[in-house]
């Protein structure tokens, strides 16, 4: 609909009281770092080791987290907090988590997308960030996005060293992805599912998972 | 949706007289207020990032043909299908005619503010299509048949025995036939309904917080999930969004997302936040075939060429109606539109016209609370002061007040006659009222005095002529 396009551009236009801005002043405003032409506000983080301070903002919302010294621990710990749970040791897995010995931790994986039939589901973040206790997750055939809020229990994987200390610099290494871009989706995750709605009163589980384990992997 | 602001004044006294409400606005009111200043409390750089916020939009804005353009192109590159509604009627149907060619017949929607405003699920019902709304409060408020009460908590003027009784209702028809009594259960059952909804739908709608322009990214936030399952699960995904929300970069956006969850519901960061570029790439194994951006100006490219360009730095966060004494004391329905509260009654009257909305700006007590809470630092009480001058000169509003307003311009601007007025006003009250030293009743201004009120009377001296006598060192 090229015609809504130069419709809406020409009332803009209008009401600002100008023309269409030249190739010159375009390419300036390009060349700009953002609206403000500036470094982003970072607003400074409490004292503590990134892990410590990422824990804080995860507990802040409900999350949980346990530390692993290597990621050949994942499926142990899986079948640990399965058991803690009372659940089944059945779970989704991310294809990019295939490779771990599953079987030996006595865990049966449906490996790849859900289409909610499974209670648990584990997934790889991307990385995780410090400000807020917050995961980022990318789509991809090696993460599917229904795993991240299908199950009842979500299962997050983030290696130490992918976590940064605020967004921005989850955003500089997705920009240094470079050809791959932007995924389809790009999942910033805080804590598990809740909603107020009700009188708001705070009910976690609200659609998405009721639960967020996070396992941290030096 | 047919505007019912007019009936304002009658709406506002049904309000206060609706006990349930009155309940249910008691419990919202300090609990949002108190969340709030303890997050920003929290967040020493809070004061900074709002400055940066109004430089980020003030800026898009000017050059706002730019970044659309920007981002379109963006959207495009990633696979996806953009769509430019310049009415509430062309967005209505742009948004039918997908779902026709996808041969939908199940449609899910997130909360989406613009999806209210231009009436986007009539007109889906309308054309066969079953909608239903996915968020909780958005969902309980569609079986009330009822518009939202509040932009971020819809349903906030029900009680959890109305929200049962209409699930009751509602529910049987799935076998779900218990009464029930508790919010865990209540919300269980509703995501129960839910998922069933999210798996066969064909179609996902949502609105957009952010639209990023480098990337060709729409962002949405949302507590309980439910956006992402609409807009990951159907073959389909539509974003209805203002052309307002365009951002030049992501790093735009996080600066406002560091205001949006502190200002609406006192959260660091919002559960679920959700950036969305295109439709599912090759080798993905879920997602959407298709993805389509619908981008609505409804008015508000004239906004940006008037008084009112800085209401379109608004980021929906809805800190204004919880910081509202008015809002407080009635709730959102009797502002008759889809926007309640000091925002909406700066957009409602701009948005439906000043005859059908007049009351709305005038329904304020210029208090300041609004614009002092208001992370993009919107004028809130500046422009319905605006608004208010606009319906004078339009010669809108009732004529007693009009003509009163005349003769009190004509006072002010005689400062001689004025000051010689008001001082024998002010003896002959102080005289009238004798030694009680106030009133009881007086003609012409009767609802004044019902439910036992008194009028104070004055003491005798303008505050003029004592000023005066004590700026001679007199006092």
């Amino acid at each position: 609909m090229s015609g809504g396009r130069e419709q809406v551009l020409a009332a803009i236009r209008r009401s600002l009281g100008r023309g269409a801005l030249g190739a010159d002043a375009r390419a300036a405003l390009d060349a700009r770092r953002g609206a403000t032409d500036s470094e982003p506000l970072l607003p400074k983080l409490p004292k503590g080791t990134p892990a410590q301070v990422f824990r804080t903002g995860l507990e802040k919302v409900s999350g949980t987290m346990s530390e692993l010294t290597a990621l050949e621990e994942v499926p142990g710990a899986v079948a640990g907090y399965l058991a803690g749970h009372g659940l089944a040791p059945e779970t989704a897995v991310a294809p990019s988590l295939e490779a771990l010995d599953w079987a030996g931790a006595g865990i049966a994986p449906s490996v790849g997308p859900t289409r909610g039939g499974d209670f648990a589901g584990v997934s790889q973040a991307w990385r995780g960030v410090a400000e807020s206790g917050s995961l980022v997750l990318l789509s991809g055939p090696e993460n599917p996005t229904s795993l991240n809020f299908l199950p009842d229990h979500h299962i997050v994987v983030l290696r130490a060293q992918d976590l940064v200390s605020h967004l921005e610099q989850a955003w500089a290494a997705l920009r240094e992805r470079g050809e791959k871009g932007w995924p389809r989706t790009v999942n910033v995750i805080t804590g598990p599912s809740r909603t107020a709605d009700i009188e708001l009163t705070i009910q976690l589980g609200a659609h998405g998972p009721r639960s967020l384990h996070v396992l941290l992997v030096d | 949706m047919e505007p019912l602001s007019h009936a304002f004044k009658e709406r506002s006294i049904w309000a206060l007289q609706d006990e349930t409400l009155q309940v249910a606005l008691n419990r919202a009111k300090d609990g949002f207020a108190v969340k709030r200043a303890t997050a920003v409390d929290r967040l020493p750089e809070f004061e900074a990032l709002r400055d940066r916020a109004v430089a980020i939009k003030d800026h898009t804005l000017e050059n706002l043909d730019h970044y659309l353009e920007r981002y379109a192109d963006a959207v495009e590159r990633s696979g996806g299908k953009v769509h430019w509604a310049s009415s509430a009627e062309d967005a209505r149907r742009i948004v039918v005619d997908i779902c026709r060619a996808s041969g939908a017949r199940m449609i899910t929607k997130g909360k989406s503010m613009v999806g209210e405003e231009v009436g986007v699920n009539g007109a889906l019902e309308e054309a066969g299509f079953e909608v239903v709304e996915t968020d909780l409060g958005e969902y309980i408020i569609q079986l009330a048949h009822e518009p939202p009460s509040h932009i971020i908590v819809p349903a906030v003027h029900k009680t959890r025995g109305q929200i049962a009784e209409l699930f009751h209702q509602n529910h049987e028809k799935y076998g779900l036939t218990r009464k029930l009594a508790e919010v865990p259960e209540m919300v269980n059952e509703a995501r129960q309904v839910l998922r069933g909804k999210y798996l066969a739908a064909d179609v996902g709608i949502t609105g957009a917080n952010f639209l990023i322009a480098e990337s060709g990214t729409s962002v949405i936030v949302t507590n309980e999930g439910n956006g992402d399952l609409t807009c990951s699960l159907p073959k389909v995904h539509i974003v209805t969004a203002g052309i307002e929300k365009v951002v030049p970069t992501v790093e735009d956006a996080s600066t406002l997302l560091r205001l949006l969850g502190r200002s609406a519901t006192g959260q660091d960061m919002t559960t679920y936040t959700t950036f969305t570029t295109g439709p599912k790439r090759p080798g993905d194994t879920d997602g959407p075939e298709e993805y389509h951006v619908v981008l609505i100006d409804n008015g508000r490219t004239t906004m940006l060429g008037d008084q009112f360009r800085e209401m379109l730095r608004c980021i929906r966060c809805g800190a204004c109606m919880n910081h509202c004494p008015v809002y407080g004391a009635i709730g959102g329905h009797a502002y008759g539109w889809v926007y309640p509260g000091p925002m909406g009654s700066v957009l409602t009257p701009l948005a439906v016209g000043l005859k059908e909305a007049g009351n709305l700006p005038n329904a304020c007590t210029l208090n300041g609370h609004c614009a002092e809470v208001c992370p993009v630092r919107i004028p809130l009480p500046d422009l319905l002061r605006t608004l208010r001058h606009r319906e004078y000169q339009l010669r809108l509003g009732l004529k007693p007040m009009r003509w009163g307003l005349a003769a009190w311009v004509w006072f002010t601007t005689h400062p001689r006659i004025y000051r010689l007025g008001t001082r024998v006003q002010a003896r002959m009250l102080a005289l009238l009222a004798g030694r009680k030293g106030r009133f009881r009743r007086m003609p012409l201004a009767g609802s004044w005095f019902r439910g036992g009120r008194d009028l104070p009377a004055p003491q005798g001296e303008t505050f003029m002529a004592v000023w005066q006598r004590r700026q001679r060192g007199q006092g």
